[in-house]
């Protein structure tokens, strides 16, 4: 019989100490692994963020925002101007224009409405009365029904006219956005559900991306044309936004959208990703200093850094959860060991007396611990399993609750017009990537990843060798017959 | 060889030192069957762990054919255990969850001796001490006492020791197989010259041994015995 049957059989002599053992073993393995696992999983996502969306400044024109307000328009020199601060590491300039149904603008004008020269303007960006440059005809019908939201947006944007004729339900205007890389308008990389990318998007092309709902409204696919202003456009791919009013979109080439608005060198807004979070304040302010004041309103996801912090702090919280938890199990694995090798003394001092060295007991003692907490780290890697994605979204649950409201805050118009959310034209221009960080922070999950649980088990493991290893050595060290005599 | 030279080890018990093993000294040529006899509590047991190493004396010192005990580190006493001393304890000292077998080939395998050849030699010892071949298997917790005691004395054989050191090796046994035992020893120390130290109270074996001492009060004494009568050996 080698050392290592004895140890084995040795772990089951006592079936009935051997199955609490693991048991309590299961559960402290269990716990520790499961808070590493939250820990991992929340951490992931705020890197998540901060790579997305945490480190990405919005620049608007001065006094304008999407649709809404004045100024003059951004223009490319501004952005090259922009490229050129430190720390910034890539610039896409986006311009937004509004398209409407042909059909329903040829009605419109019909009825006797002067058209889109309503006052005050959906086209705030183009200076007053400018709004007429952006403001275009398409084949493509909108895929969210006007509802009580749009029908009251519109009267307040003066767009039903001067008619008092109440107008039947119509629906909303479409956005379509020129990027200047594959990115949306909040600067999130795009989700191509089907087909492919526009390719260069600093080039004219007359391929365009549509919202998964926009083209099902359609009844688009791939390759499908539709028009813009009389001039065909090809569907290359659809992507999904993730949100109703995300996917009632356009997106073109940025040249493409310029040349569609007649205006070759402006820019709607730019989206500025910094390098680094920690940067991106310093940066923010450089970045209006050197586009001045006048000219561009510099804007930050203030409250998903508030969000990427509230989840920074549950990282914190399920970290140190994670290290208690692992010194509980440590602690346990110890104590349990001990008591074995306690338990054992005599043993000992019988493989002493019949010439065992010192290394042949540590040796089997040690082996002996790691079957059980071999049995223990897979039980508790069973429990893991099943209470770290419960644990996860409890802690993720708590954490989106104190930013909803915050979300909600961000998404609404300048215009301070009630109701915010995805009716309101443009509303989402700058507040957007708060709808997106809120969806992402109730949808971590955690997954138990075979490294993280490796990682968790070979700490089980170290301290379940020093639990046997030591006490072993220390009896081992006594002269046999002090430990045959007994206590 | 061994030579005890003015072994003495003390205990301190509450604010009383009491000394069971008082300046022994005797020399035992290789080859002796002896024994020591005493009352209970007399140091009997204490001076059979000082001499196999399990203890260290307070004084004096234990040398084993020119080598001496007590300058030796524990790596090195270990090592003599397991080569030089064979143990039979009085509670025999057994790991109780191994089969018989297992038990003795233990000081085989700390010896280093391959898992077939000391398997061999296990179940020969077994056979030597008469122990039933369907009890070699057996748990040593589902074996008597008598069965015990000589799985004992074969795991004292194992390593084919100079000295064997035994408490009251016969004290569970009855009178055949103690005879027998007795027997068996004492062809040890004739045929393969192994010295052979019994503590006992049995007055067959004391009888039956080359020397016989007396321990009274940590203090050894000798006496005369006749000249060793021949014993059949049966195994």
């Amino acid at each position: 019989m080698s050392v290592l049957a004895r140890s084995v059989g040795n772990a089951f002599r006592n079936k009935v100490r051997t199955a609490a053992v693991v048991a309590v073993l299961a559960v402290a393995i269990g716990l520790a692994l499961a808070m590493l696992v939250a820990n991992q999983a929340v951490g992931a996502k705020v890197q998540e963020l901060n790579a997305s969306v945490g480190t990405v400044l919005t620049v608007n024109p001065a006094g304008g925002q999407g649709f809404e307000g004045g100024g003059e328009p951004l223009t490319t020199e501004q952005a090259t101007a922009a490229a050129a601060v430190p720390n910034v590491s890539a610039v896409v300039g986006t311009s937004s224009l509004r398209l409407r149904n042909a059909t329903e603008a040829a009605a419109q004008a019909a009825a006797g409405q002067t058209g889109q020269g309503g006052p005050g303007g959906q086209g705030g960006q183009g200076g007053p009365g400018g709004q007429a440059a952006a403001t275009l005809t398409t084949s493509l019908t909108a895929a969210v029904d006007a509802g009580t939201l749009g029908n009251r947006n519109q009267q307040s944007n003066g767009t039903t006219g001067s008619g008092s004729t109440t107008q039947p339900m119509r629906s909303l205007p479409i956005t379509a956005t020129g990027i200047g890389a594959e990115v949306d308008s909040t600067g999130k990389a795009l989700t191509i559900a089907e087909g492919a990318g526009l390719g260069d998007y600093t080039a004219e092309s007359t391929n365009a991306l549509l919202g998964t709902t926009l083209a099902e409204k359609n009844n688009l696919s791939i390759g499908s044309t539709f028009t813009i202003n009389d001039q065909a456009y090809t569907v290359a791919g659809l992507f999904d936004a993730g949100t109703s009013f995300g996917n009632n979109a356009v997106y073109v080439t940025l040249p493409t959208a310029q040349a569609l608005a007649g205006t070759p060198t402006e820019l709607s807004s730019m989206i500025v990703t910094v390098n680094s979070l920690e940067n991106v304040d310093s940066t923010k302010a450089a970045l209006q200093d050197a586009l001045g004041t006048d000219k561009a309103d510099v804007t930050q996801g203030q409250n998903l850094e508030t969000a990427v912090s509230s989840l920074g702090s549950v990282k914190n919280i399920s970290f140190i959860a994670f290290v208690a938890a692992l010194a509980t199990a440590g602690l346990i694995i110890l104590l349990i060991m001990v008591m074995l090798v306690r338990e054992r003394r005599r043993e000992i001092g019988v493989l002493k007396a019949i010439g065992a060295p010192n290394r042949t007991i540590g040796l089997q003692f040690v082996l002996e611990a790691l079957v059980l907490a071999a049995l223990g780290s897979a039980a508790g890697a069973v429990i893991a399993a099943f209470a770290s994605s419960g644990i996860a979204s409890a802690l993720i649950s708590t954490n989106s609750t104190s930013t909803t409201p915050a979300a909600t805050a961000g998404r609404g118009m300048p215009g301070g017009v009630p109701g915010g959310g995805a009716g309101f034209p443009g509303g989402g221009q700058g507040g957007n990537p708060f709808g997106g960080a809120s969806q992402l922070l109730t949808s971590v999950t955690a997954s138990a990843s075979p490294e993280v649980i490796a990682a968790g088990v070979a700490a089980v493991f170290g301290v379940a060798i020093i639990g046997a290893l030591v006490p072993a050595l220390l009896t081992a060290r006594i002269r046999p017959i002090e430990v045959l005599r007994g206590e | 060889m061994i030579e005890v030279k003015n072994l003495v080890r003390t205990f301190n018990s509450g604010d009383r030192t009491i000394k069971p093993v008082n300046d022994v000294s005797f020399v035992l040529e290789q080859g002796t069957l002896a024994s020591i006899v005493g009352k209970s509590g007399s140091g009997k047991s204490t001076l059979l762990s000082l001499l196999g190493a399990l203890d260290k004396p307070t004084s004096g010192d234990v040398v084993v054919n020119g080598v001496s005990l007590a300058g030796m580190p524990d790596a090195k006493l270990t090592e003599y255990r397991r080569r030089d001393i064979g143990f039979v304890f009085q509670q025999f000292n057994l790991i109780p969850n191994l089969s018989a077998v297992d038990n003795v080939m233990l000081p085989m395998e700390f010896a280093g001796m391959r898992k077939a050849a000391r398997q061999q030699r296990a179940k020969d010892l077994l056979e030597q001490v008469q122990l039933v071949q369907d009890k070699h298997d057996r748990r040593i917790n589902r074996l008597s006492g008598g069965e015990q005691q000589r799985v004992a004395i074969a795991r004292a054989l194992a390593n084919e020791p100079k000295l064997i050191l035994a408490d009251e090796p016969t004290g569970n046994l009855d009178e055949q197989t103690g005879d027998h035992i007795i027997s068996l020893l004492s062809a040890l120390s004739r045929d393969h010259n192994t010295t052979i130290l019994v503590v006992t109270h049995d007055r067959a074996l004391a009888n039956k041994t080359d020397r016989r001492f007396r321990l009274q009060q940590g203090k050894l004494t000798e006496e005369p015995v006749r000249p060793r009568a021949a014993v059949p050996v049966t195994a």
